[in-house]
Formats: structure tokens, C-alpha cells, sequence
């Protein structure tokens, strides 16, 4: 599979016969586009059995024309939000669409050819509609094993054929007919095979739902009328886009150089990336020029499945923020057309083939921080200041006997947002591109040989600012039997930033405690490491950046802070300038005023608060994004 | 018996009195009293009474669905929650599931954290530990605890929720910690986990928790408050209450979980809708009640009410692990306002004009078209015949809102403009009905949609054809019908425990299978105690059992019904079947191979009511009586895909006979509501006085050659 062929090349505007559709049947079909891409990802989390599609609903799910352009995509995970379409390009370089038939289900996740990453698997069905291939009814969701080197997570793989088995463009199904060797050749070589059975059958079945609902509107309707509504809500999303960007200056709006830790292999080498946002009319390109050439483990980004979906992600969530919006503006291709990704081959975020590229999430959310970062000058209002943009992806993993299969716990860990201009920033919450929900604890201890024994906010305070950042959270989890712990993570070493006065937030860390007592600070990026009985991983989440200047934070809003250890009476006087009384915790109005001119003075226009070296908590890795140097922390 | 129903909604409190022995039935409707809603109700009582010729005191029943816990918790203005729990879980609440309500938001708020039900300063922790299996790892220390609670105390918390980890395996340190709360401070209202609902799920467990001890010191207060009333003006047996089960509850069942009373509102239109639709022969019905600002979908196969999956149960955006009947409610109603967006796709709701301004007709000061002047442009409803000509409409005013605002602009006419409006409302609640019937498996085909509310008639005959039901039943008052909901109710609580056993284990495990027993006759001695307290003969006692089962590594439930009598193979095969069945349904697909996991058992218990007994409408012939027909007038209707003018007939529905028959295109009102008969439709009165409509080819050729 070396001669692969060129891609990230959009189809453009859709070429079939368009007709005119009245108002309200557009309405009406807008309407039935959305439910029947809600109803296929309900399908799939609740029947589902791998807690990683079932709870975290680490999935997508949409209807795709024939060329690939979504026409509508479920509300779940955004990272799968947009990939589907690479993912239909990618299958259509093996499979003939002139061969399609009725009954085919193909599969696919192949990283050169579209997939946002091997583990992603996505299953499509055609729509054929009187002889003609109008689309596909598809969906993608992460299964807990691909059979790569190691059980669930390989951040540390020597390419794309050590991460996963690679299914490229494969008919499961021809003709409704099941192709028994490669099914027994996929659930063979998984180390969860009734997990993975489970989530594919759920898959299936939900394609079969989505095609069947849309063959629906296609009986009503007809095919030219429903295409036709289709391409109306693209171009309905595009032009709203479109005059939101057109708001924007036009210009080059540069981000702060951001490090992520390491390639998870060669340890304190930090990887660059680089982000300029360009804005000209009512078009956006996101040109990662600069950032780090590849590296040689599984930590580069598909630049398709993953990377342009980060990019649409930013800009659409930044400018048609849903919770400003009066009516909902549908996802679909519309959005994907007023944005443009420019990022040089063989640079980590366009590998040269057979990089592996398993572990691109953090990479990804970084893009989007920079972005928001970037923007920040332009449209203050509508930005966060740095946001935890990263994830703990761990996979926690033992061998079953009994079974002859692995047991295999697959966990997201939340992070945190930064301040925003009115709002402090949200808690202990998926960021940006993550949203996937946790498992419960009684469940998890019930059904793993593991016991999570702390699972609440971290301790350290949130980063001061006008509107405070949000704060991460801390879990330890407690191996009852020997396993394997790998996970993909970042942001151990580069603080989320503050803006406008903001103080910096803090970094993660992650801790192996042993059962024997002690602990060492482990990389965030681990692959296969070995734990005994007892011993234990904690995780400790950042803490997001400040949105600007703590002097004038509401000083009532920081008695409230102490009040829910949200901050301290000691950073009180410090960072905000306020006096609190320890005991009564009543606010000295006067001697904070007086404070806060003082400190006003000493820190001039230009300070950045670094909270990093006002917590007792010493983050060994951390280093300030500012001097370069690690921080010691307070004594 | 004499009985009384109240049914309290946002603007109108609905009442309905029934004297079973003599066949009365009266009913009444008053504005309701938001801030005390018990103002209106006492005073609705005392009219309904002297409207019966009867004193208080000869009342046998009293029943009641109230919003009161819902508006605590959207409006946020509940108790001061303090929270004991484990030590490492101070943020369950904070954290909840981790996932944002938007994915494309950086502007969102996180409704668990900016209004949180127990603030952070007030979640304390005890360090204690039971394990997966129910053992103690550590054990509770009573000083640590006291030292707590005197803090909450401090704090001048209303309420303490105990919340500790895998107690729905093991109580002991829940009830230890209750104990100490209720010596060290005896007047804050407790709620306990393993007491509420001891089912595993933490998150989903605590936030129930908290939510009762957020609503609970006034919902208590309200509902004695209530009840003693009621006991002073007379009424012996005080008030009963609906639960979000479909059930009623005592006042001291309700005080002790209040939040099983936070979906009262909405149930009793579904139960008041299945009622109506055994009276005219229909077990299967889709219930539609729509109001001002909202409409409520629900569905019933054989009489029988379905639950809500366990991650749809919520109130606003609080999780709620409780049984609910599965309603849903979307922004579609007559207030509705349509408008053209930015981006020039044209909308209808959800933002409504509420009570004021309410719609352009109605001159208060309203100029956004909403659907009411829509219908109003269509020629619909008219003036003279409009709340029983109490209220003036302003059909140029309603007329000239849809024309500037959305004809003019999508170049239509107007009436083709007021038609799109009623349409896009119209799928809407097409959708929504969709959602719930034919996507979870039910064949439409099988069932009557009852419309209900003052809009459901105008809506339902539309839209029964878009959804494919048998006809549209309006039942005899269709305004009143969630009031009538509450007489036709039986007296219902529902027990759970999380039991956590695979029914293989079940089969070959002679322990296991004893647990499982002792597991649910504790449950049936808990309920039969309630009824002891209720004073229910066991008797009229019903006790059915449920599973909460799913396939060996799922990771969500299906509620399914399990035999009564002894656990056997016989009796796990049942259970398998039924949860085959109900995932098929649900998924489309059954895993016949795979083995079934029993996460939580429940007991419903019942104990019977005596019910509603219809009433007879006198018998007339095929053509209504000519006093019925009140004026013929033009109106519009689709034709071809377009509004044409049709000569229609307004007829009064009290003035109808059991056996007429009324080709369309007609319009039937009443008092509280509109049905529309559009041409190449028929309604029939059945003896009963329901209206019976129902598409008709022959009718349809009638009305397009007859014009």
C-alpha cells in the first residue's frame, strides 16, 4: 500500500441536479436530517459494549452524499465530528462505487486513507436509490482493541502497521451476505473479541437504522427534493459561517509557540507547535507552519480524519457558539468550506506514510487552544483564556485466563477551561474537542479487578483572574491485579496560558504509587507499563488559565472562592489583592483597595501571573512558557 | 364516592368533581396562583363544591398533580443542601459525567457548577469505604461524623443529603450517619441515599439524593400545608398526590421522597389520555396535550405506561434516578412565534409569546405572528365562538403579523404563509411523536393519538395522517383531560435494589436465587408496610415485579416485567425472553447466545382506586341537531399543497349526540378547545361523547368536486 494517492482534496460544490424547495419542506427535512443522525449515535452508545463508546460515546454518526459531503452528523464526540467524510473519500480509492449493492457494509480505518485513527473503526452503508448511489449512512467509534503491540492505547509504536490491524475499504457484508474469513480474520486478531463483536454489531446496526430512516424521506420526498434540501443546509451553514468570519479583520493572527512533552519515546525532547490563524473576506485558514516534523512513535495527526476536523471544530465553536446562537446551525459540509489547513508534509501534523498515528488527540486540542488563543485579540468576548487542552488517555488492561480474552478499561480524564469574559471557566470537564462522559465509579469497581479510591477537584487553587480558570481534577486508581497501564497524555511540562492580565494556569502530572510504598512522576505518555497488585496511577488534571486582571475580580466573588477552596485566603491578598479576614473570612474593603492600588503599581501593564510558583505542589516537569525555565514551587 | 382532581398548570388550574354513585361530573377552571398555588386550589375546591350542592366534608378524595417540585428546581430557589459523603468524592456532583450539554460552546455554563443543588462549601466528607462487594475496608468514625454535621449545622443548611459510596450494597455507615444527623440536628429534613433510591451509579444516585433534600423542606411544607387545609375546610382524607411513576402518594410518602413528585405535572395528561382511550375501546394511544408555550407526547400500548430510560430521566439539567413515565415535552404550542432567521430558513418556536403578549389577535401589545395567528388567518377560530365569545380576536391584526413578518419576505400569500406556520408546527410534533412510537418499535397503525389541551384538537387530525394512527380520539373535555388523569389513577409506589447478578448464575446458583428472593420480598414487605399506612386493604393490593436487565458487558438497562412466584428457571427464562423482546424493540437487534445481567430489581405495588366510570352522552341521529351548527363561514385549508377557500361548519360540541356524524370540512368548539375537521376527514360522536376523526377517501373526492 505504498503508492497511496493524494488527499485532503475536497469534492467542492456538489454537481448533482439541484431543484427548488419550498420553505417549509426545507424545514421539515433539516429537521428529519438532524433526528435520524441523533437516533443512529443513540442507537449505537446505549446498545454498545465497550464503556468507551457506551459512556464516553466516543463515536460519530451521520448521512453522507456520494462524494462524501455530510449532510448531517449525530451531537457526540467532536473529534469524530467531520472525519466521516475523509473517511468515505479514503474507502472510495479501493471500493467501486459503480459495484456498491444493496445489502454491502464496508469497513475501514486505514490513517492514510482518511481514518481519524486505526482504533476509530468506520462502518458505512451505501444508500442506493433507484439505481443511483446517493450516499452513505455511516458511523465511527473507537473499539477497545486493534490488535496493535500493545492492549488498548499505543502511543509508542514503530509505525502504522504496529498500532492496529488496517482495514482498508473491506466489504464485511456483500449483499447482505457476511464474509466469514475476514470476520473471523478481524475478531481473531482483537484482544477483546466479544467487546469489539458487540460495538461492531451496535455499528451495523445503526448504518442499517440511519440508511432505512433516510430511505423514508426518499419514498416522501423523492431523491432530487431531499438532495436538494441536503445541499440547502450546507449552503445555509456555510453562509453563516461565512458572515461571521466576514466580521473578522482580515489579517494574521499569530498564537504563542505551544510545547507538547515528548513523542513518548525520546523523553524531554518538547514538540513545537506553531499556529497562525489568516482571515481574509469571509475565509479562515489555520496554517501550522513551523510546528514540529514528525516523529517516530505513534504521536503524529492523520492530517484529514483528525486534523481538519480540529480546525473546523475551532473555528465553528468560536464563532457559531451554540449557546449564543438562536437557532442551531446544522454541522454538516457548509462549515467545512470556509476553512482552509495548511500543514507541510512530514511535519507532525501531516506524516509521511507508515508513521504511526495513533495518539493525535493532544495535538489536536492544542491547535484548538492556539486558535482560541490567537483569535483572542480580535473577538475578546467570545474566547476562553488557555483551556486544559489535553487529555489522559489511559488504558488499564490484564489477561483473563478463564476467558482467554483481555480484560480492557479504557478512561478519557477530564481537564478544565479557561476564564471567560463574564464567566469564570468551567471545571472538571472534556475539553474543547473531548466530550465524552465518565464511567461511574460503582460500575467500574464492580466489573475491573480496580478500585478508584479519589475521583474530586485537585487541590491546588484556581488560576486568578478577572474571571478565574477552571480547576482539574484528581483520581487515583488501584490495580487488584497485575495489568498493563499505557496512556496518551500531554501538557505535564507547558501550563494553559492566561489572558489579559490572567494568571497562568497549571500543568498535569501523573503519579505511579507502588505497592510497596513510594511513587514516581511518570511521563504523561506511557505504553505498556507494568503494575503489580496494589500498585496505583493518580492522575492530576490542569488547572485552566485566568481571563484577565485579578485586581479586579469582584471581591465578593473571591470571599465566595475561599468559601468553596476554590482559592486561598493567602492568594486572596496576593493574586487578588483582597484582604480576608482567616477567621471570619469577612473582605477588608479598605486595606483592599489600598492593596490593590499598591500592587497595581508593582506589576505595571505588562505582568503574568504564574501560578505554578504560588502552590505547594511541586510540578517537577513544568516549564514556564515565559522564561523557559522549570518553577520551583512555594515552600 | 365524591372526588375532586386538580390539576395545576402554569396559567389555568384545571378541577374536575365526580360523584360515581350519581354519575356527576362538573368541572371548573381557574387562573392559577403561582406563588401559593394552594390559593387557587383551596378556592377551586370550595366553587366546585357549592357547584355540587355538597359540603367539603362529603368528600371521599382528593387528588392532586402539581408542579410545585418542578418550578423548585427550575427556578433554583430550593433548600441550603449540605452533603456528607466519602472521603475522595467531595465533587460528584461538580463533576457529574464529565460531558458538556454543547460541543460547539466556549460560552456555556455547566448548569451542575454554576447552580449547583448542594454548594462545595457545604459537601463535607466522612473517611469511610465499603468495597464493590459490599465489605468495609474503612470504617466510619462516629467523631469525624458528629464533627461534620455540627459544621452543616453551623452553615445553616435546611437540609443534609448522605450520599456514601456502594451503599445501595451495604447501608450500615448511611444509617449510622442519618442517626447522628438526626440527634446532633433534628430539624433539618434528611435524605439518604440507601433510603431514596439504593441503586448503584453514583452520580445518577447522589443528584437524586440531593435533589430530594433540595425540594424537600418545601414541598413538605406545601403539601401539609395543603393537606391541613383541606382536613379544616372538611375533607376527611386530606390530599393525594401524583408522582412522576403515574402514581399517587400519600402526603407522608410524599414528604419522605419528594422528588418522586418532580414530574407530576405532565403524567397525568398521558394516564388521563390512556383512560379516555379505554372509554371509547382504544388501549393503544399516543397522548397529545398542547398548551400556550409546550407540547406533551406520550404513549401507552395495551393501557399500559412506559418508563424513561435511566439517561433521559432528568429535571432541567439535574439527573433524577427515579421512575418516570416517559413524556416528552418540546417548545411547540399555540404561542409559538415564527420568524425568518439570519440565514433565511424560516422557524417556528420554540420561543413563544406566552401569556403576555401572547398572540397578535389578542391586541396586548403582541406584533410576532405566533401559531394561534396562523390558525386565526386560516379562518379556524373565530371570534364569536372563541372561549365561549368571551374573549375578542383581532383577525386583522393576527393577519397583517403573518404577512409582514413571514409572507411578504418568503413572497407567499398570506394564507400560504399562515399554512407554513401550522405545517412546520405540525411536523414538529410529528417528529417528536415519531421519536417516541415508530423509532421505539411501536407500528403507529395500531393506535388512536388523543388530542388533549386546548390544542391538541386543532393539531391532532394534521397530523395523524403524517404519523400514520388509526384515527384521532377527543375525548369529551379535552382541556381538562390531565384532571380527569388523577380520578383514573391507583395508588402506586415502586421499590428498587440493585441486585447486579447474571441470570446464568441465577440458574445453576441455589444462593444466588435465595438472595434474589429475600431481595424482592423485602422490597414487597416495604410496600405492603406503606399500605398499611395508607390504610389500603390488602385487598385491592397489586404487587408486580420488575428487572432492570441487559446483556453480560452493556453498559445501560432495559426495563422489563418479571413473574411473580418462585425463582426458578422457569421464572429467569421469562425474564430473559421479555428482555430479548424489549431490546429487539429498541435496537432492532436481539443476542439470543449472549448472557443477561439483572442490575437492579424493582416491586411495583398498586393498590386499586375505584376508578372512573364514563358517562353516556344522549343518543341522536346521523345529522347532528341543527341548534349544534352554530354558522358556516369561509376558511382555508391545503389543497393540492396550497391554501383554498372552503365553505366550513362551526359546530358546538356540547351540543353534539352520540351517533352524529360531521363530514369535513368542520370545526367543532367548546369551551376550552377547537377540533378541526379538515376536508376529507369525518367525526363521528361516540356514546360516550368522544369525537372520533378520521380520514376518509370518499369524503375527500366529496369536498374537492363540492367546491
Amino acid at each position: 500500500m505504498a503508492d497511496l494517492p493524494e488527499v485532503g482534496i475536497n469534492p467542492g460544490k456538489p454537481t448533482r441536479k439541484r431543484v427548488g424547495v419550498d420553505p417549509i419542506t426545507l424545514r421539515v427535512l433539516g429537521g428529519a436530517f438532524d433526528a435520524i443522525a441523533q437516533e443512529m449515535a443513540g442507537v449505537l452508545f446505549r446498545m454498545s459494549y465497550s464503556s468507551i463508546i457506551r459512556e464516553s460515546e466516543d463515536l460519530g454518526a451521520g448521512l453522507f452524499d456520494a462524494e462524501g459531503r455530510e449532510l448531517c452528523e449525530s451531537e457526540s464526540t467532536p473529534m469524530h465530528i467531520g472525519s466521516l467524510p475523509w473517511y468515505i473519500r479514503g474507502f472510495l480509492h479501493r471500493v467501486d462505487k459503480n459495484e456498491l449493492k444493496e445489502g454491502d457494509i464496508i469497513i475501514h480505518n486505514h490513517p492514510y486513507l482518511g481514518a481519524s485513527h486505526t482504533p476509530d473503526i468506520a462502518v458505512a452503508v451505501p444508500i442506493l436509490w433507484k439505481g443511483e448511489l446517493l450516499g452513505f449512512a455511516a458511523v465511527t467509534a473507537h473499539v477497545a482493541d486493534v490488535g496493535g503491540s500493545y492492549p488498548g492505547i499505543n502511543a509508542d509504536a514503530f509505525d502504522m502497521y504496529a498500532e492496529s490491524k488496517i482495514y482498508n475499504g473491506l466489504k464485511w457484508y456483500e449483499g447482505g451476505v457476511l464474509n466469514e474469513d475476514l470476520d473471523r480474520m478481524v475478531f481473531d486478531n482483537v484482544r477483546t473479541e466479544t467487546m469489539n463483536r458487540g460495538d461492531m454489531e451496535a455499528m451495523k446496526a445503526a448504518c442499517i437504522l440511519g440508511r432505512d430512516r433516510f430511505y423514508r424521506l426518499l419514498e416522501k420526498y423523492g431523491s432530487d427534493t431531499c438532495m436538494s434540501a441536503a445541499y440547502d443546509w450546507m449552503d445555509y451553514s456555510e453562509k453563516r459561517l461565512r458572515a461571521e468570519i466576514k466580521k473578522l479583520p482580515d489579517g494574521e493572527y499569530i498564537a504563542p509557540t505551544a510545547w507538547l512533552d515528548d513523542d513518548g519515546r525520546n523523553r524531554d525532547v518538547r514538540l513545537r507547535v506553531e499556529t497562525k490563524i489568516i482571515v481574509k473576506g469571509d475565509h479562515v485558514t489555520v496554517d501550522l507552519t513551523g510546528s514540529n516534523a514528525e516523529v517516530p512513535t505513534g504521536y503524529n495527526v492523520p492530517f484529514e480524519g483528525s486534523l481538519l476536523v480540529a480546525a473546523y471544530f475551532a473555528i465553528r465553536t468560536i464563532l457559531l457558539d451554540q449557546d449564543r446562537l438562536d437557532e442551531p446551525v446544522p454541522q454538516n459540509d457548509g462549515i467545512f468550506r470556509c476553512v482552509d489547513v495548511i500543514a507541510p508534509k512530514g511535519s507532525i501534523f501531516n506524516p509521511n506514510f507508515p508513521r504511526a498515528c495513533f495518539s493525535r488527540f493532544n495535538q489536536c486540542q492544542r491547535v484548538v487552544d492556539n486558535t482560541i488563543v490567537a483569535l483572542s485579540k480580535v473577538v475578546p468576548d467570545l474566547v476562553t483564556a488557555g483551556n486544559s487542552a489535553a487529555i489522559h488517555f489511559c488504558s488499564y488492561a490484564g489477561f483473563i485466563p478463564e476467558k482467554g480474552e483481555y480484560w480492557l478499561y479504557l478512561e478519557v480524564n477530564e481537564g478544565s477551561y479557561g476564564g471567560r469574559k463574564g464567566r469564570d471557566g468551567m471545571d472538571s470537564v472534556d475539553c474543547l474537542m473531548a466530550n465524552t462522559r465518565n464511567n461511574p465509579i460503582e460500575e467500574l469497581d464492580m466489573r475491573f479487578p480496580m478500585r478508584t479510591e479519589r475521583y474530586e477537584l485537585r487541590d491546588e487553587p484556581a488560576a486568578p483572574g478577572q474571571w478565574r480558570g477552571g480547576v482539574g481534577i484528581v483520581r487515583t486508581n488501584r490495580f487488584l491485579e497485575p495489568g498493563a497501564y499505557s496512556c496518551e497524555g500531554d501538557r505535564h511540562t507547558d501550563p494553559p496560558r492566561g489572558i489579559f492580565g490572567g494568571y497562568d494556569g497549571l500543568p498535569a502530572m501523573v503519579r505511579h504509587h507502588k505497592a510497596g510504598g513510594g511513587y514516581e512522576e511518570i511521563p504523561a505518555k506511557v505504553t505498556g507499563l507494568m503494575c503489580e497488585a496494589g500498585d496505583a496511577i493518580q492522575l492530576i488534571e490542569p488547572n485552566g488559565g485566568g481571563y484577565g486582571n485579578p485586581l479586579k475580580r469582584d471581591p465578593k466573588l473571591v470571599r465566595e472562592d475561599i468559601l468553596d477552596d476554590f482559592t486561598t485566603v493567602e492568594l486572596a491578598r496576593e493574586a487578588y489583592g483582597v484582604v480576608v479576614d482567616p477567621k471570619t473570612f469577612e473582605v477588608d474593603l479598605v486595606k483592599t483597595k489600598k492593596l490593590r492600588a499598591q500592587l497595581q503599581k508593582k506589576r505595571g501593564r505588562n505582568f503574568q501571573g504564574e501560578l505554578l510558583s504560588l502552590v505547594k505542589l511541586p510540578h517537577r516537569m513544568a516549564v514556564s512558557p515565559h522564561t523557559g525555565k522549570k518553577v520551583a514551587a512555594r515552600r | 364516592m365524591k372526588r375532586i382532581g386538580v390539576d395545576v398548570g402554569g396559567t389555568f388550574t384545571d378541577l374536575i368533581y365526580v360523584d360515581d354513585q350519581k354519575g356527576t361530573v362538573l368541572v371548573h377552571k381557574t387562573p392559577s396562583s403561582p406563588a401559593d398555588p394552594s390559593i387557587a386550589t383551596v378556592e377551586g375546591i370550595t366553587t366546585l363544591c357549592e357547584m355540587a350542592k355538597i359540603k367539603p366534608s362529603d368528600l371521599d378524595q382528593v387528588f392532586h398533580g402539581t408542579t410545585v417540585a418542578t418550578n423548585i428546581v427550575i427556578e433554583h430557589n430550593g433548600a441550603n443542601v449540605g452533603l456528607i459523603t466519602t472521603e475522595g468524592y467531595r465533587d460528584v456532583l461538580h463533576i457529574a459525567r464529565h460531558k458538556k450539554p454543547m460541543n460547539f460552546s466556549l460560552w456555556q455554563n455547566l448548569p451542575w457548577q454554576a447552580y449547583p443543588i448542594a454548594r462545595r462549601r457545604n459537601r463535607l466528607t466522612v473517611n469511610e469505604r465499603i468495597l464493590a462487594d459490599g465489605s468495609v475496608q474503612v470504617p466510619l468514625n462516629d467523631r469525624e461524623v458528629r464533627a461534620q454535621v455540627r459544621k452543616l449545622k453551623k452553615a445553616q443548611v435546611d437540609a443534609v443529603a448522605v450520599c456514601l459510596l456502594f451503599s445501595f450494597l451495604n447501608d450500615e455507615h448511611e444509617k449510622r450517619v442519618a442517626a447522628i444527623v438526626r440527634e446532633e440536628f433534628p430539624d433539618a429534613f434528611i435524605s439518604v441515599s440507601s433510603e431514596v433510591i439504593p441503586q448503584y451509579r453514583e452520580y445518577e444516585r447522589f443528584s437524586t439524593v440531593a435533589l430530594n433534600a433540595f425540594v424537600g423542606p418545601k414541598v413538605s411544607h406545601y403539601v401539609q400545608r395543603f393537606d391541613a387545609e383541606l382536613r379544616k375546610m372538611g375533607v376527611k382524607t386530606g390530599v393525594q398526590l401524583m408522582t412522576s411513576a403515574a402514581g399517587v402518594a400519600t402526603p407522608q410518602a410524599a414528604v419522605t421522597r419528594p422528588v418522586n413528585l418532580l414530574m407530576s405535572g405532565p403524567i397525568a395528561g398521558v394516564v388521563g389520555g390512556i383512560w379516555a382511550g379505554r372509554v371509547a375501546g382504544e388501549p393503544n394511544v399516543i397522548t397529545l396535550d398542547v398548551g400556550g408555550t409546550s407540547a406533551d407526547i406520550g404513549l401507552a400500548q395495551d393501557g399500559k405506561l412506559r418508563m424513561k430510560h435511566l439517561l433521559d430521566t432528568k429535571v432541567g439539567p439535574y439527573q433524577a434516578m427515579i421512575p418516570m413515565v416517559d413524556v416528552d415535552t418540546i417548545g411547540a404550542g399555540g404561542g409559538s412565534i415564527a420568524y425568518i432567521d439570519s440565514g433565511g430558513i424560516f422557524r417556528v418556536g420554540p420561543r413563544s409569546a406566552g401569556a403576555m403578549p401572547g398572540p397578535a389577535a389578542y391586541d396586548q401589545g403582541g406584533t410576532e405572528p405566533t401559531a394561534t395567528d396562523a390558525i386565526i388567518a386560516l379562518g379556524w377560530l373565530r371570534s364569536e365562538l372563541f372561549l365561549g365569545g368571551k374573549k375578542d380576536l383581532r383577525v386583522d391584526l393576527a393577519r397583517k403579523a403573518v404577512e409582514t413578518k413571514i409572507a411578504k419576505p418568503l413572497k407567499l400569500t398570506t394564507e400560504e404563509a399562515a399554512l407554513g406556520i401550522f405545517k412546520v408546527l405540525v411536523h414538529s410534533m410529528v417528529d417528536a411523536i415519531e421519536q417516541s412510537s415508530v423509532r421505539k418499535g411501536f407500528d403507529p397503525r395500531e393506535f388512536a393519538l388523543v388530542a388533549e389541551g386546548g390544542g391538541g384538537p386543532l393539531f391532532a387530525s394534521h397530523i395523524a395522517p403524517e404519523v400514520g394512527v388509526k384515527h384521532v380520539l377527543v375525548p369529551n373535555y379535552p382541556g381538562i383531560t390531565a384532571a380527569l388523569g388523577l380520578l383514573t389513577t391507583d395508588l402506586v409506589y415502586e421499590y428498587t435494589k440493585t441486585a447486579y447478578v447474571m441470570a446464568s448464575d441465577v440458574v445453576s446458583n441455589a444462593k444466588t436465587r435465595s438472595t434474589l428472593e429475600k431481595q424482592f420480598a423485602a422490597l414487597e414487605k416495604e410496600a405492603m408496610k406503606q399500605f398499611v399506612t395508607d390504610k389500603i386493604d390488602k385487598k385491592r393490593v397489586r404487587l408486580e415485579r420488575i428487572v432492570d436487565a441487559r446483556y453480560e458487558g452493556q453498559g445501560y438497562e432495559l426495563r422489563v416485567d418479571a413473574k411473580a412466584g418462585a425463582i426458578d428457571e422457569k421464572w429467569v427464562k421469562a425474564v430473559k425472553n421479555e428482555f430479548h423482546e424489549a431490546h429487539e424493540r429498541e435496537f432492532s437487534r436481539r443476542f439470543e447466545e449472549v448472557d443477561v445481567q439483572i442490575a437492579n430489581i424493582r416491586v411495583r405495588a398498586i393498590g386499586a382506586m375505584p376508578g372512573l366510570k364514563p358517562t353516556l352522552v344522549k343518543k341522536g341521529t346521523k345529522t347532528p341537531p341543527k341548534t349544534a351548527l352554530k354558522l358556516t363561514a369561509d376558511a382555508w385549508f391545503e389543497k393540492a399543497g396550497k391554501p383554498a377557500k372552503f365553505k366550513t361548519k362551526f359546530y358546538e360540541r356540547t351540543e353534539l349526540l352520540a351517533g352524529n356524524h360531521i363530514a369535513g370540512p368542520a370545526i367543532i368548539t367548546q369551551f376550552d378547545s377547537t377540533s378541526v375537521v379538515p376536508p376529507g376527514y369525518t367525526a363521528d360522536v361516540d356514546r360516550h361523547g368522544n369525537l372520533i376523526i378520521k380520514y376518509s377517501a370518499a369524503v375527500a373526492k366529496a369536498a374537492e368536486s363540492g367546491h
